[in-house]
């Protein structure tokens, strides 16, 4: 089966401004490492634009109307300290969310059997009345969400690996069992939430990580906790929140994974798929913040993704 | 050498020290660590009383991963007033105390340097260099003699 890349050139014009950590450079790396020889095999296409109807499956219509108005003629305009938009804003978030919705449809209707969404700005901290931590609308969230009311799947998980805790997508899942939300993240950073305590109806597993876990406390956390969560949950498709700022090289936090780490876990939950959802997972970028490291671990998770589909 | 032992930490303090007010902004006391050799600057009111001590530490500290910004905002946080960031409440030693025991207390605290204070006004810091060069001071004053004396 065929692996799909979606990503759009907006997604390279959203600019939060000079020398702020979530820049275009971040995307223009994993694409430039996505077009080496190794990855002929991808199938690159388009981010189509997300409709407003898939924006507002997780975000209040005042919240989709209030972000998109806000995007300044010109210049920038501060949400937060953190999330910053500016004029092409509006369509690179618009095309992020539509890439996951493309890409659920791509992977349940057997185009393919797994796709990297490489897009920004990031989605996991956008709750669905409040844009924050670099996020605009919960991409994710949204792809599960399509995929649970376009295409009537009664069971979607999302494994969010980013250093930072998915407060946004955990806000969207918490009250329905129809979804599964499972976090590895470093403890006591932003955005201060995520932890064990926090279960939904049952459906939210955060497995905290303190700072200078690695791959040792990774695969436990796989092990203990993610695995046998995903064995009971039975997902009908995956999706992957992949940030990549839990990277030994990140500047963001002080998690110590490798390229290899993400490796691994990338082919560990493709395994899942294999047995639950016929091998469908759609992975969407989220942070990382040292380029090398994250081309590197972006090229090593997509390569994870492409074997996979190619071997079954 | 046994001079030290007669030492109190008025001898070795640095007197009058430069201070800096509670309102004044992170980016001007960084100035000030450029520009002399500090672990840390008294904070004090107008009357000179004691609010808070700022050391390089609590400033790297205001620059650290916390749960409020997914980055730090470095821009901003060079405009906090110190007051928000010092060290509240340090201990302080009196100029009076044995310099023996200010090192015990150095030493105990793994802390570089600690203010001093008489009738609620700061009168001086006294550093692990002061006490350094105290140390030296009363040893050399020891030898010199000793050898001096051994000449025929």
């Amino acid at each position: 089966m065929t692996t799909l890349l979606y990503t759009h050139p907006a997604c390279l014009e959203h600019d939060a401004g000079y020398g702020h950590p979530e820049c275009a450079a971040r995307l223009s790396a994993i694409l430039d490492a996505l077009k080496a020889a190794p990855f002929a095999a991808l199938e690159w296409r388009d981010a189509p634009l997300a409709s407003i109807d898939q924006l507002t499956r997780i975000h209040v219509p005042a919240h989709v109307e209030r972000i998109l108005s806000g995007i300044p003629k010109q210049g920038y305009y501060a949400i937060d300290g953190d999330t910053i938009v500016s004029p092409q804003s509006g369509e690179a978030a618009l095309r992020a969310a539509g890439a996951v919705c493309a890409a659920v449809d791509a992977v349940l209707q057997d185009e393919a059997g797994t796709a990297f969404c490489a897009i920004r700005p990031p989605g996991h901290h956008a709750e669905p009345s409040q844009s924050m931590g670099f996020c605009l609308f919960g991409n994710a969230a949204i792809g599960a969400a399509h995929a649970r009311m376009a295409h009537g799947l009664e069971r979607v998980a999302v494994i969010d690996f980013d250093v930072h805790h998915g407060n946004g997508t955990q806000a969207a899942f918490e009250r329905d069992p129809a979804y599964l939300y499972i976090s590895t993240h470093q403890a006591y950073i932003y955005p201060g939430t995520g932890r064990r305590s926090e279960r939904g109806v049952g459906n939210i597993v955060n497995v905290p990580l303190t700072a200078g876990s690695g791959s040792a406390e990774l695969r436990e956390a796989w092990r203990e906790d993610i695995e046998p969560a995903l064995q009971q949950f039975k997902p009908q498709l995956i999706l992957i929140s992949a940030g990549f700022d839990a990277h030994y090289l990140d500047p963001l936090a002080e998690l110590n994974f490798s390229e290899d780490d993400y490796a691994w876990l990338t082919r560990r939950i493709v395994a899942v798929a294999r047995k639950f959802g016929q091998g469908r997972v759609v992975s969407v970028l989220e942070g990382g913040y040292n380029l090398p490291a994250l081309a590197a671990s972006a090229a090593a998770h997509v390569s994870a993704l492409m074997e996979d589909a190619a071997g079954g | 050498m046994y001079e030290f032992l007669q030492y109190q930490v008025r001898d070795a303090m640095t007197a009058d020290p430069i201070v800096i007010s509670p309102k004044a902004k992170l980016r001007e006391v960084e100035e000030l660590f450029e520009t002399h050799d500090f672990n840390g600057v008294p904070v004090v009111d107008e009357r000179w009383r004691l609010l808070g001590i700022l050391t390089k530490f609590d400033v790297l500290k205001a620059f650290s991963l916390d749960p409020q910004a997914i980055a730090p905002r470095y821009d901003a946080i060079m405009e906090q007033v110190i007051e928000t960031v010092m060290t509240r409440d340090p201990v302080s030693v009196s100029p009076k105390l044995p310099l023996s025991r200010l090192l015990q207390k150095l030493v105990e605290m793994r802390t570089k340097s600690l203010p001093v204070v008489e009738n609620d006004r700061l009168v001086g810091i006294i550093s692990r260099e002061d006490v350094l060069k105290a140390l030296r001071r009363a040893t050399i004053k020891h030898e010199t003699p000793a050898h001096e004396g051994s000449r025929p």
